[in-house]
């Protein structure tokens, strides 16, 4: 058994590696056909051709794309990402101190997520059609509904000026964390809610659950030790697929919250036109997300007995 | 007096729906001695299932016990809580439910599953209580119950499953087995396997209640049949009475399409029509409009079960004088 899995996680490790080179290629190409030459916007409308071309060709830009695309791919392989247009620094170490960032913002996003959405949802199940199901059901359709910027001026509105316990933006420490962590997470929590309520709401109805209770395990026993963990595949894949989510598109609530961010980063890489920049954080993000959908992968198998031969 | 293993007496069973009140039983009196093998028979929906059901105190919402007595050897069951009705589900009653393909939980080894019967009743090491699984499924059958003792259900066939789910419910040896169409999602040759060992655990002094729509499954294992339709018990006998003289319409009818299947007959018998809305039910015999003998009286007065013979009773108005044999 533990055979399989070794060829499973290999096999699988494969199809990441060409799903991130992949990509890598497309968004290589794809910003090398946007109109415009970017030397031209970094260098402003006064910069003449002679320039424009010895920097073009500073930069490499003057190669044929297979050879510009052979040596990104070179130098990303040892870490090495190219140069910011527009920061003067290198990629890799604008990239690290943002990403961290990120990730603080996506963990405590994710724990509100998690939190919030998996009680909920086990309430609202074990008490399907009362008050208690309507609301949580309610509270998560807004979450699923809301766009994320209405909510994040929603609370700092309510949290920063208003009720002053909060700081507006920016991180100084970890209460900085919470009002976009909410923002972030209650989405999340929505959707991890909703599932978690219709799994456990089905999983009760099977013939197991019956035949728990024949034994004579108690309602509150019968929930924990035989529901929850079949109820839960589902919901752990869609916990993992939402975290790397979370680490790659929080975009708009680091804006909000002025967070130092890969998203932020990205938008100001975009704004100045800085193919380097967005190509590192853009390889990022695949990344992130890639091994998220891997890291899904592997949890099911270990949770569910029947996936793990068939595979 | 020596009480039976179980007593049932003018049970009612419902299930209050947007659409009214659902009888799903409707006044199901029986009883099981120690060692007897007890059959209820009848179609899909009579509420021979819900009977089981109500006996292990697990009818589903929005279904309830209106009246009635369940005496599991003189003592009621009824008027328990949820509390202690899970110190006897399991101990004292338990059962064996139809699909073995879903009764059991996909995510546990089998093992667990059967342990976990002895862990909540009793306080013993793990060891002991693993001991003990092992023994019971050791005892139905199982080859290898050592290496089977870590597989989970998709592992193991249909009829290896179904000896799960009974060692599950031997292991306590408990007083009564109630078993709900144990061999119908099993093939023939199972079905023959499950049967015999059913039978052998009746030979223990366990008492079982088995529930069936086959009648052949019924006449190899019950000693008395309960035949039931549209929630009602119609007909009760002992099973050489039962098979012998049929005197409902229904259980000849029953009977009718069985033999038909050994060649006696060349069309296959059957009884026309479907078993009634239980909502809706007609005011007098509920088999009256599928009945080919359905007199005037029929459709207005609901027939009392009327004793005809030693042990045999049945619910019809013919019965009562000799043109109905």
């Amino acid at each position: 058994m533990s055979g399989s899995l070794v060829h499973n996680l290999v096999r699988r490790l494969a199809y990441a590696f060409i799903s991130i080179v992949g990509v890598a290629a497309l968004v290589f190409v794809l910003l090398r056909m946007v109109p415009g030459n970017p030397v031209a916007t970094l260098l402003g409308e006064h910069a003449d051709n002679e320039t424009v071309e010895r920097i073009s060709s500073s930069l490499g830009l003057d190669q044929p794309l297979p050879v510009q695309f052979a040596n990104y791919v070179l130098g990303a392989l040892h870490g090495d990402f190219g140069e910011s247009y527009t920061l003067g620094k290198p990629v890799s170490e604008l990239i690290g101190p943002a990403f961290l960032n990120t990730l603080w913002l996506a963990i405590a996003a994710a724990l509100v997520a998690w939190v919030v959405g998996i009680a909920c949802g086990l309430l609202a199940a074990i008490r399907k059609g009362t008050v208690v199901d309507r609301l949580f059901m309610g509270f998560s359709l807004l979450g699923v509904s809301l766009p994320v910027f209405m909510v994040a001026m929603l609370l700092q509105y309510l949290f920063a000026r208003y009720l002053h316990w909060l700081p507006v933006a920016g991180i100084t420490d970890w209460t900085g964390y919470i009002l976009p962590a909410i923002a972030l997470g209650w989405g999340s929590a929505g959707s991890i809610a909703r599932l978690v309520r219709s799994s456990v709401i089905e999983v009760l109805q099977q013939d197991y659950i019956d035949t728990a209770r024949a034994k004579g395990r108690t309602n509150t026993q019968v929930l924990v030790l035989h529901a929850l963990r079949n109820a839960m595949l589902p919901v752990i894949t869609l916990m993992a697929m939402q975290f790397s989510g979370l680490l790659s598109g929080a975009v708009i609530t680091e804006t909000i919250f002025s967070i130092n961010g890969i998203g932020r980063l990205s938008v100001q890489a975009i704004a100045g036109r800085d193919i380097p920049l967005l190509q590192g954080t853009t390889l990022l993000c695949t990344f992130v997300i890639v091994m998220g959908n891997l890291v899904a992968d592997l949890l099911y198998n270990v949770c569910d007995p029947r996936v793990r031969k068939g595979a | 007096m020596t009480h039976s293993t179980l007593e049932v007496s003018h049970l009612y069973t419902s299930f209050f729906t947007e659409h009214g009140e659902v009888r799903a039983v409707q006044d199901v009196s029986l009883a099981v001695g120690r060692g007897q093998v007890v059959g209820i028979v009848g179609e899909s929906g009579c509420g021979k299932s819900m009977v089981a059901r109500s006996v292990m105190g697990l009818v589903r919402k929005p279904g309830k016990i209106v009246s009635g007595r369940i005496l599991l050897k003189g003592r009621e069951l009824t008027s328990l809580s949820e509390q202690e009705l899970c110190t006897i589900r399991g101990r004292d009653i338990s059962m064996v439910f139809q699909e073995p393909m879903t009764s059991l939980n996909p995510t546990m080894r089998v093992g667990r599953q059967v342990q976990e019967v002895v862990t909540i009743h009793e306080d013993v090491p793990k060891q002991e209580a693993r001991r003990r699984a092992l023994e019971a499924l050791g005892a139905v059958g199982i080859p290898e119950v050592e290496a089977r003792y870590d597989a989970y259900p998709h592992e193991l066939s249909g009829g290896l499953r179904q000896r799960v789910m009974i060692a599950m419910a031997m292991v306590m040896r408990p007083r009564l087995l109630i078993a709900d169409e144990p061999t119908t999602a099993l093939d023939a040759t199972v079905e023959t396997q499950i049967i015999a060992l059913i039978k052998q655990l009746a030979e223990t002094g366990t008492s079982v209640l088995i529930i069936s729509h086959n009648l052949g499954v019924i006449a190899q294992l019950a000693d008395y049949v309960y035949v039931m339709y549209a929630g009602r018990v119609v007909e009760r006998a002992s099973v050489l009475d039962l098979f012998d003289h049929p005197l409902h319409p229904y259980t000849r009818g029953l009977l009718g399409a069985v033999s038909s299947l050994r060649g006696q007959s060349k069309t296959l018998q059957t009884i026309p029509g479907v078993v009634p809305n239980l909502a809706h039910l007609p005011a007098g015999c509920s088999f009256a409009p599928r009945c080919d003998r359905c007199v005037a009286r029929c459709a207005s007065e609901q027939p009392e079960l009327v004793t005809v013979g030693s042990g045999h009773e049945v619910r019809c108005h013919l019965a009562k004088g000799a043109d109905a044999v």
